[in-house]
């Protein structure tokens, strides 16, 4: 069997591609549902110059159209093509409403900070939730069991974005334990960015209540769901063998348990990590935090195209890569999967 | 040595004794921080942009006082309108440096509205030519007479721009005129994609203050005091912190005193919070309002006698305080423009005659069963031609106040036997929607922030209208017969309102458009909007003006009052 025909059949090859097609896919469903929203950014910015200056119609549309290169009234195929030829050479576009801006620029600058806040808030919010899981699972029907998966159920019925409304004014206004003003935003004014211990501080302080009302509303879940998977677990045969080979709890818990019960949590991990590009619009929104959710908010808000579908695309690849990088990475966590031979 | 010890602690604990008293003031305002926000105060997205604070930067000519109808001279000391040879002069004030160091001079008001040319600005509708008759008088040429106030308000109150940042692009625009290249030729097209992408480093102003371009963050600026400004022993506060966000994410700002003064639209039960917490609420009128728009093209919304009928079925009170509490008000007179300004505009004679629809339900029963109509069993009323009257009344769904309007006079509505369900649509794409004529009935603004009445008219009965040339939009025809003059031509009477030397005549306009719109009721304005402006005294700022100063007559979002309270140092630091 030559290199090309082993290459072809590989497990890896097959899902690549299979990611690349939905990638394409999902891309050409965006196209079409963002123009097929009411309104576009030519009549949004008419009707902006009539209501803010005082224009006709006819002045407002003639300044308009001198401003936006766009021609809408073209057949909406050959713009979707003119946006895919653009897309293979990296050229997302460039901002309807911040003239010049380029999309790639724009979520270059918002991208990090998103990766940052909510990234932290899963590995806090995965490592708190499955170890908080494992050991409400062993106290089952015991008060802490019944405090913990009570508070769990209640944070995780409350939208995150009103946690975070709660929080600020909980702790901002009513208690003033924060200062709400200064904590605001991603980085204080005239802090330089650098890996200096006055911006690694500020910028922590900064995402302290985004960070705490993503885990508030996540850990949650990820409690409910390791209790209800370790419960399942200390059922299997395998820990009942260990045990009456006489193998230390310790190692049963965190070997035998812990390692089979978090293994249904890990697929749900993975689709979380890619979700994590998008933020959170309304969160970011809340503390003025400057992250792809607050970009993609005020760009459907101005129907601003190629900033809308450039998000949409990030978060795109992104949980299809996640989603990828869990298949391969399954199969190496639990030996008794092997890829190769699922397919 | 000693000595030179103790002289430069001493001076240390001054220097930051100093930077601790240094006086703040704290707003609050929505803006885009880079790379969206930008200083080309031009176009969209610029960074406080046509905001309070931009005054404060790029200070205009003037400000109005809107109760005494009187102007405050800002960069300019005098002008004067020249009927007779069609022109506006302007003396500009002299010794007035930008905070770039450059003077003053009439370029820069050249400048400033050769660029305005370039994007459209309305003033152009009424001037063909603006010239520097010398270093610090302007000429602007008058192509189309219009009332002094009108141009004023275009003139007077345009933010002055230094020709040091925009003279480049001004003097493309004077050649291209020069050429004969208008507005709509290729080239100055092209001038202007290009300009739509020009970014200044930073905002080069003659206002008091001067934004910080280091300070901005997406949540808030700071704007610091400029020492050359030309009136700068006036200013009481040296920084002014301006906090970025819409109305949800600067409430907890306010509640924790981090704001000292915010223009947004607070619900009414966070009004009520803020003066629990022992906030001043300031009460400005806004000069306009929200008000139910009708689809003609609709039966029966064409018949006057239907939609006065509505207009009764209507208790505005109620609809007012559930809306924005103390800060609604329903109109008294009914006329198209604020109440506030018909005392100035409109006879006692005139005032007598406009009704204000006061709440009547018999009324409207009785209206509409002249016209014929009857309730079916259900008690919802059915038209002359068999049409149950069952609506979708549609409102920019982010708008709390508005949104709340539309409910409350859909709820009455219904009660009455007028069947109306509220659909929310997104506030930016509302305005298309309704232009477009897709809407059954709609909530709107009528009304405008202008001291002359020609442009609550032009909002009520074109903005929306066929003539707004967007659509078909409410589709109500401008002429109309109305009982007290006949045939009207509304279009006509909107225009000479706003047009012409002869202010007699402007008046006798607007007193017919005022009758004409009592009558024919093309819209039901449902409230007057006053602003419900929080402010703390002696956080960080004290000497608020008592509620009645006339001050608060200003609009807060045309001349804003803490816009002037901080030029003419009003507002002082509290101890």
């Amino acid at each position: 069997m030559n290199w090309t025909v082993k290459l072809f059949k590989s497990y890896i090859f097959r899902r690549a591609i299979r990611a690349f097609i939905t990638v394409l896919i999902v891309v050409t469903i965006t196209f079409f549902i963002v123009r097929l929203m009411p309104g576009n950014p030519i009549e949004i910015y008419i009707g902006q110059l009539m209501s803010q200056y005082g224009m006709t119609f006819q002045e407002a549309k003639n300044a308009a159209a001198a401003l936006f290169s766009l021609d809408l009234d073209a057949p909406l195929f050959s713009q979707y093509l003119d946006y895919m030829k653009n897309l293979f050479r990296g050229d997302l576009g460039r901002s309807f409403v911040s003239q010049g801006v380029k999309v790639v620029e724009l979520i270059a600058s918002y991208l990090p900070w998103t990766l940052f806040s909510v990234g932290i808030s899963i590995l806090l919010s995965f490592t708190i939730g499955i170890t908080l899981g494992i050991v409400i699972a062993y106290k089952r029907g015991g008060l802490l069991d019944q405090i913990i998966s009570s508070i769990s159920t209640v944070l995780t019925s409350i939208p995150n974005y009103l946690l975070g409304i709660i929080l600020l004014i909980l702790l901002g206004v009513q208690l003033q334990l924060i200062p709400v003003s200064s904590m605001r935003g991603t980085v204080s004014p005239g802090i330089k960015a650098g890996f200096t211990w006055e911006f690694i501080s500020d910028v922590f302080k900064h995402a302290a209540l985004p960070i705490l009302t993503y885990v508030l509303s996540t850990v949650g879940g990820w409690i409910l769901s390791m209790r209800g998977s370790t419960l399942n677990t200390l059922g299997e045969d395998f820990v009942t063998v260990a045990k009456a080979r006489g193998l230390p709890e310790r190692r049963i818990t965190f070997t035998y348990v812990g390692r089979n019960a978090i293994l249904p949590l890990f697929t749900s991990l993975t689709m979380q990590i890619g979700f994590m590009m998008g933020g959170s619009a309304l969160v970011e929104f809340i503390f003025v935090y400057k992250g792809v959710g607050w970009a993609l908010w005020s760009s459907i808000g101005q129907r601003d195209y190629p900033v809308m579908q450039g998000v949409f695309l990030i978060i795109t690849i992104a949980v299809i890569v996640a989603n990828f990088l869990a298949d391969l990475l399954y199969g190496k966590l639990d030996p008794r999967i092997k890829a190769g031979g699922t397919e | 040595m000693r000595k030179v010890v103790f002289i430069v602690l001493a001076v240390m604990v001054l220097l930051s004794a100093s930077a601790v008293l240094a006086s703040e003031f704290h707003g609050a305002w929505p803006y885009l921080p880079p790379p969206n926000g930008h200083f080309n105060t031009y176009v969209t997205n610029s960074i406080l942009g046509g905001s309070m604070y931009h005054d404060l930067i790029e200070q205009p000519m003037g400000m109005y006082y809107w109760a005494t109808g009187t102007w405050e001279p800002l960069l300019a000391t005098s002008w004067e309108l020249d009927k007779e040879n069609s022109e506006f002069v302007v003396k500009l004030r002299e010794g007035v440096k930008f905070n770039d160091g450059s003077e003053l001079t009439a370029q820069d008001i050249v400048d400033t509205f050769y660029i305005g040319y370039l994007m459209h600005w309305a003033v152009w509708r009424f001037i063909d030519k603006v010239e520097a008759v010398d270093k610090y008088t302007v000429k602007f040429h008058i192509a189309k007479p219009a009332p002094k106030i009108v141009l004023e308000r275009y003139i007077i109150r345009e933010r002055v721009r230094a020709h040091s940042v925009y003279g480049e692009y001004a003097k493309k625009i004077i050649d291209l005129l020069a050429e004969g290249k208008t507005r709509d030729s290729e080239e100055m097209k092209a001038l202007r994609v290009e300009f739509e992408k020009f970014r200044p480093k930073t905002i080069v102003g003659a206002g008091p203050y001067m934004i910080d371009p280091n300070s901005i963050t997406e949540a808030q600026l700071t704007l610091v005091k400029f020492p050359g400004y030309w009136d700068v022993k006036s200013l009481k506060i040296d920084k002014v912190v301006v906090y970025n966000g819409e109305t949800p994410v600067v409430t907890p700002l306010v509640m924790s005193k981090e704001v000292d003064y915010a223009t947004h639209g607070f619900p009414p039960a966070t009004e009520m919070q803020f003066k629990r917490l022992g906030a001043r609420i300031l009460r400005p009128p806004i000069y306009s309002g929200p008000a139910i728009y009708f689809n003609d093209d609709i039966y029966p919304f064409n018949l006057k006698e239907v939609r006065q009928a509505i207009a009764y079925a209507i208790n505005k009170d109620e609809n007012a305080y559930v809306s924005l509490g103390e800060s609604a008000k329903r109109c008294e007179y009914m006329a198209g423009f604020s109440d506030n300004l018909v005392p100035l505009w409109l006879s006692e004679e005139t005032r007598s005659k406009l009704n204000s629809y006061k709440y009547d339900p018999k009324k409207a029963e009785e209206i509409l069963k002249s016209l014929g109509f009857h309730r079916d069993k259900d008690g919802v009323w059915v038209t002359d031609k068999g049409q149950r009257m069952e609506y979708e009344l549609s409102v920019p769904a982010e708008y709390a106040d508005w949104t709340a309007a539309a409910q409350n006079a859909a709820d009455q509505l219904t009660k009455f036997g007028i069947k109306v369900s509220v659909r929310g649509v997104t506030y930016s794409q509302h305005p298309t929607e309704v232009r477009q004529g897709r809407f059954q009935l709609a909530i709107r603004d009528w009304g405008a922030g202008n001291p002359h009445p020609h442009f609550a008219f032009y909002t009520d009965l074109v903005s929306y209208n066929y003539l707004s040339g967007f659509g078909p939009g409410q589709n109500f025809p401008l002429t109309q017969k109305t009982k007290a003059f006949g045939m009207v031509d509304l279009n006509d009477l909107v225009t000479r309102s706003g047009e012409g030397w002869n202010e007699e005549e402007q008046k006798a306009a607007v007193e017919k458009l005022a009758i004409a719109f009592n009558e024919l009721l093309p819209i039901v304005p449902l409230w007057e909007r006053y602003g419900n402006n929080p402010a703390w005294d002696g956080v960080r700022v004290t000497n608020w003006p008592a509620d009645d100063d006339p001050i608060y007559k200003n609009s807060p979002y045309a001349d804003n009052f803490v816009t002037l309270m901080l030029m003419k140092g009003i507002l002082e630091p509290a101890k």
